[in-house]
């Protein structure tokens, strides 16, 4: 008799004990799924998530441990398929000179491919240039921006209208004075085309007509174009 | 009488003349120091900063000779083969950046000029008073408040129930009844049931949630190397997304800008001067001018040593990424962003109001897949779809309802391989 008792005694302890560390494991359980924004969590199955081959951003210093020969540059002296050619003066004052001389290679844009200069321009100069190319963009806003020094203003300054595409396109390129280079955000076709929508804007603000100029035949076209 | 009037009139007319003069030219001085100020200077030079040139506060009393100053302003080239030793040491200082040459300035513009220099305020150095933007966000806490009470109630409860069993045993004994012993809540059946059931669900719910939860970091907002607020940015700022992950219309990933482009307007941009408290997700109060020395650091840039970054001194910095997809997903920027014309906002959230960018869709397949049933593709003047003549024909045909258009599950976009192979 008493031995039964004890066994009912150890096991209503054993059961007591079950139902404690129970409690304790679902309490520990709530308090561990906190939401600390900075920690990602956890994965499953992280072999399907994390990509075996190298993709952009990846780091991949351990390379040339490796032995493996790894350089993220394009191949020196070549161009990739449908880019300009590349464009070799130097970022020097005597390059800046020479800059003028040099022939936009593209042909003059249409419509289409002059809303696509302007959609570029929109993004990456219009927030120092302004939208009207007056030099008072966001940035500056009449002094009152954070940005301390007036962009140049690029429509109605004789100074900046008197710049060829060429020298445009070499500012775009390296940059100038404060003007960092545009060269990793527009390459060199979209760079010739933001140079010729600046110049279309400048020759379009300065006169409704030189009559029988060239601006009446850019007007011709796109109307025969969509005659034809 | 008369002639005394008219000759008084006169006088009169003639001094309101002279003041106006007098008060108009000044006005206009003011004003035209300014414009001139702008349309001259103003690239390279402000009042109280250096730029591409020096700062010009205090310029007249650096130079002490107003004629060697005007000379300077007109034609600096010919100053320097004077051989003045101030203007060449200056030339020095300034790593030999030739400055513009402005012959046709009149004297009195360039008093103007000067004069309007003088007129600007110096900067307060101490920055705005803070304006008092202690909004301490409300309604945050409440479910640890409804937790309390929740408990307290259940406390109550608890008491209660003892109480009354209690009192119905001395009823019962004031009245003779025979009663059972007394079961201990620990002991009752029914308390055991109730609170097995209670923490089944309770547990149920969170294993669930827990496990559906997992590998997906909705809300990730990780602590960057440089406190960069996207609300600064591209919210007061206006600048556009494209402007920094252009990349997100050329190719699958949305590139991390490098260094050169935030030097782009941080070489000029050396301090924050925004109304905006910068606020870190723990609510610590950060100092944006120490930010962007940060961002120096890595640029290898000093601006008390040199005007002019050299982009070679440069280290990239080390971003932590926020989106992640895994691997076995596909998805391209470009498709979404070029193509489909989708707006970075809807599944990027209004990333011009964070200040950290966190993230802010669940970027699960349920996600994926609810949004290309529900959205429609823009057919409409998309060179992309033209290949879809199907579609095209019914549209025209009416045989689709064009209100409804065509969704971007109609052309495969729930298809499993489309995503995943």
């Amino acid at each position: 008799m008493r031995q039964l008792d004890n066994r009912i005694l150890r096991q209503y302890k054993m059961k007591k004990l079950a139902i404690i560390s129970v409690l304790a494991l679902s309490g520990m359980l709530v308090t561990s799924c906190g939401s600390d924004p900075t920690d990602p969590g956890r994965d499953y199955m992280p072999d399907m998530k994390y990509s075996r081959a190298y993709e952009t951003y990846a780091d991949h210093s351990n390379l040339t441990a490796k032995g493996v020969n790894y350089n993220n540059r394009p191949v020196a002296g070549t161009v990739s398929r449908g880019e300009e050619m590349p464009y070799h003066l130097p970022n020097d004052s005597a390059g800046y000179a020479q800059s003028a001389g040099v022939v936009d290679p593209l042909p003059k844009l249409n419509e289409v491919e002059m809303g696509e200069a302007e959609r570029m321009y929109l993004i990456n100069c219009a927030i120092c240039h302004g939208t009207k190319l007056d030099g008072n963009g966001p940035l500056y806003k009449g002094g009152a921006g954070p940005y301390a020094a007036k962009p140049a203003t690029l429509v109605g300054d004789a100074k900046i209208e008197a710049l060829t595409e060429g020298t445009l396109y070499h500012v775009m390129t390296y940059g100038k004075n404060l003007m960092g280079s545009y060269a990793s955000q527009l390459n060199r076709k979209q760079r010739w085309m933001v140079a010729q929508y600046i110049k279309s804007k400048q020759t379009g603000a300065k006169g409704d007509a030189p009559a029988g100029g060239s601006d009446s035949t850019s007007a011709a076209t796109p109307a025969t174009a969509a005659a034809q | 009488m008369i002639h005394y009037r008219r000759i008084a009139k006169a006088l009169v007319s003639l001094v309101l003349v002279v003041i106006s003069c007098l008060f108009g030219n000044d006005l206009f001085a003011q004003a035209n120091g300014q414009a001139l100020f702008s349309a001259n200077c103003a690239s390279c030079h402000a009042p109280y900063k250096d730029l591409t040139g020096p700062a010009l506060a205090g310029v007249e009393e650096r130079w002490g000779d107003n004629k060697r100053l005007y000379a300077w302003i007109r034609n600096n080239q010919a100053v320097l083969k004077t051989g003045d030793k101030y203007a060449n040491e200056l030339y020095l200082k300034w790593n030999k950046t030739p400055m513009n040459l402005f012959p046709n300035l009149t004297d009195p513009e360039i008093d103007a000029i000067l004069s309007y220099i003088k007129s600007v305020p110096a900067p307060n150095t101490e920055g705005p008073a803070g304006g008092g933007a202690t909004a301490t966000s409300q309604g945050e806490d409440n479910t640890l408040l409804y937790g309390i009470l929740t408990l307290v109630l259940a406390v109550i409860a608890l008491i209660l129930l003892q109480v009354n069993s209690n009192l119905k045993k001395l009823s019962d004994d004031k009245e003779g009844h025979p009663s059972l012993d007394p079961v201990p809540f620990w002991r009752n059946k029914a308390y055991i049931a109730l609170i097995a059931i209670l923490l089944f669900c309770i547990g149920g719910y969170m294993t669930v949630t827990g496990a559906i939860g997992l590998g997906r970091t909705k809300g990730y907002n990780p602590t960057q190397p440089i406190y960069y607020s996207h609300k600064v940015h591209a919210g007061t700022n206006q600048i556009s997304c494209l402007y920094c992950h252009g990349g997100a219309q050329e190719g699958k990933h949305a590139n991390i800008p490098s260094v050169n482009v935030c030097m782009n307007c941080h070489m000029a941009i050396n301090e924050y001067t925004g109304k905006d408290k910068l606020i870190t997700a723990e609510g610590k109060e950060v100092d944006g001018t120490n930010e962007i020395k940060k961002l120096y650091e890595y640029a290898g840039f000093d601006p008390a040593v040199s005007k002019v970054w050299d982009p070679s001194k440069a280290k990239p910095i080390d971003w932590t990424r926020v989106h992640s997809l895994p691997d076995h997903v596909y998805f391209n920027h470009s498709q979404h962003v070029k193509a489909g014309k989708v707006q970075c906002q809807t599944c990027h959230g209004e990333v011009q109001k964070m200040d950290a960018a966190y993230q802010f869709a669940e970027l699960s397949m349920g996600w994926c897949v609810n949004c290309h049933r529900t959205t429609q593709v823009q057919f409409k003047d998309n060179g992309f779809y033209s290949i879809y003549q199907k579609f095209h024909d019914d549209l025209k045909n009416g045989r689709i309802d064009s209100t409804k258009g065509i969704t971007v599950e109609k052309i495969g976009g729930t298809e499993c391989q489309k995503c995943h192979y």
